[in-house]
């Protein structure tokens, strides 16, 4: 059986920020109450010229530039987001264009909640597998939206995260992949809304918690591990309290989870979420390390992974534009520019 | 902003693609199927530098409708590694922060939006490093 994995990653994160503060002032809330609630102290937010293309651009060049293989032998490209620029006509393209690896590959862009960027990576660890392709581009990226006075205003971010998928220099070998997928009415957005809604309440047990918990121990059980095999654990981070919630519902400790806990000052990424977490546990874990992955989407569903780093690893890192450089950007704004950037004044 | 145009400039725009000669080995950009030098055919593909310095810059408050969004906004001109001279907008960047000789490097952003129903425009702009 050929070996299937990550070969490369990079992460994009927009420069700016706003603060829960300066949201709750707008709306006349308690940012103390809401801070304590989310666990989250700001977002990031994309700038004017900013959109899922630009920056699963910059995510797939990271990618590239870090590493020392040859992009043309890219055969398919996935772009996974529920905030691409058109409805119709893909980001896909732009993105093969913008790093000149058109024209002999397969390519589309995928939706499904926040959990459409594993979804790609699960499509190239298959073609990669089935030798139908050498080298695959799955991307997860998002310019989320959140209504005005919406608790999702508070966590709605930005940022993108791309993985190379390859059987050759693999720096995080895939041990399995588990999926669960059921017809949940917990979030969604109509064809043409401007903003997504959501259940509420009902968000959280039968959706996040029940698909998260039974992909990560599905696949736990398929490949007979436990949570103390792994020294990482990353999870969807719709705020920072569901993941770390989750994780103690599994038998994982705060230890595994913090390292991937990026959203506290840049909220919730969306299809980027999860996959940012991995892509900073990356830049800083050892070879030897086993990774458990798993996103949620709602919708619904679950993708977990089970990786483990090599020592290639050291061939790409370090790298200036990580993932921590990303996370270290931030310059604040006021609601203002925020309304203006977001397209919430015209 | 007509399709064929956004469509034979792709490549400029989202790649810096210029050219360079084989005979006299000058750098130029844009793309051009002749040496603007010495007039020869014999021209290569060729990548521009990824990051430069500024060599002057200048804040752009009136503009058409398309850039309004990002106004008041920093264009400048650039020198880059490899010695080729472009002009780009500074992104990231706040406006009493920018500086002659500050270094920069290339991102890929939206040039332009046709309202909300025409097709949007990528291509290279700076973002100090």
């Amino acid at each position: 059986m050929n070996k299937v994995g990550i070969v490369s990653f990079g992460s994009y994160i927009p420069h700016y920020r706003i603060k829960v503060e300066e949201i709750a002032k707008v709306w006349d809330e308690d940012p103390v109450e809401l801070k304590a609630q989310l666990q989250i102290s700001s977002k990031s937010v994309p700038g004017p010229d900013e959109d899922v293309a630009t920056m699963a651009v910059e995510s797939a060049r990271n990618a590239i530039s870090r590493w020392k293989g040859k992009e043309k032998d890219i055969g398919a490209i996935y772009v996974g987001s529920e905030s691409h620029p058109y409805a119709v006509k893909p980001t896909a393209t732009i993105v093969a264009a913008a790093l000149d690896v058109e024209k002999s590959l397969t390519a589309a862009d995928l939706e499904f909640a926040c959990k459409a960027g594993t979804a790609g990576m699960q499509m190239c660890f298959g073609l990669v597998k089935s030798q139908m392709i050498s080298l695959g581009l799955a991307i997860g990226a998002d310019s989320s939206q959140g209504r005005p006075r919406d608790p999702l205003e508070y966590t709605a971010g930005a940022g993108s995260a791309a993985f190379l998928i390859g059987s050759e220099n693999i720096i995080a070998e895939l041990e399995g992949t588990h999926s669960v997928t059921t017809d949940m009415p917990d979030f969604w957005r109509r064809e043409g809304a401007v903003y997504p809604s959501h259940g509420v309440r009902f968000t959280g047990q039968p959706a996040y918690f029940k698909h998260t918990i039974d992909a990560s121990k599905g696949l736990m059980e398929e490949l007979g591990t436990k949570p103390s095999d792994y020294q990482h654990v990353i999870f969807h981070q719709p705020n920072a309290k569901f993941p770390q919630a989750v994780a103690r519902m599994l038998g994982f400790s705060k230890e595994q989870v913090e390292l991937g806990l990026i959203c506290k000052h840049m909220g919730n990424a969306y299809s980027a979420s999860s996959i940012l977490g991995f892509a900073n546990v990356l830049n800083h874990t050892n070879p030897g390390d086993r990774i458990l992955l798993t996103s949620y989407g709602s919708g619904a569903g679950s993708d977990s992974f089970s990786v483990t780093v090599t020592e290639a690893i050291d061939n790409i890192r370090p790298y200036k534009y990580d993932t921590q450089y990303y996370l270290n950007q931030s310059e604040y704004i006021e609601y203002g520019k925020y309304a203006r950037f977001k397209g919430i004044l015209r | 902003m007509e399709p064929p145009k956004i469509w034979r400039e792709k490549r400029g725009k989202y790649l810096a693609m210029g050219v360079e000669c084989s005979d006299c080995m000058t750098k130029q950009f844009p793309f051009t199927e002749n040496c603007t030098k010495c007039g020869s055919k014999n021209v290569k593909k060729y990548k521009l530098a990824t990051t430069g310095k500024v060599l002057y810059f200048s804040t752009v408050t009136q503009t058409t409708d398309e850039m309004m969004v990002c106004t008041p906004y920093l264009i400048a001109i650039i020198e880059l590694a490899d010695g080729i001279k472009v002009t780009g907008q500074i992104v990231d960047c706040n406006l009493s922060e920018a500086k002659e000789g500050m270094n920069v490097r290339m991102v890929f952003r939206v040039l332009a939006r046709n309202g909300s129903e025409g097709l949007i425009r990528y291509g290279y702009k700076f973002a100090p490093i």
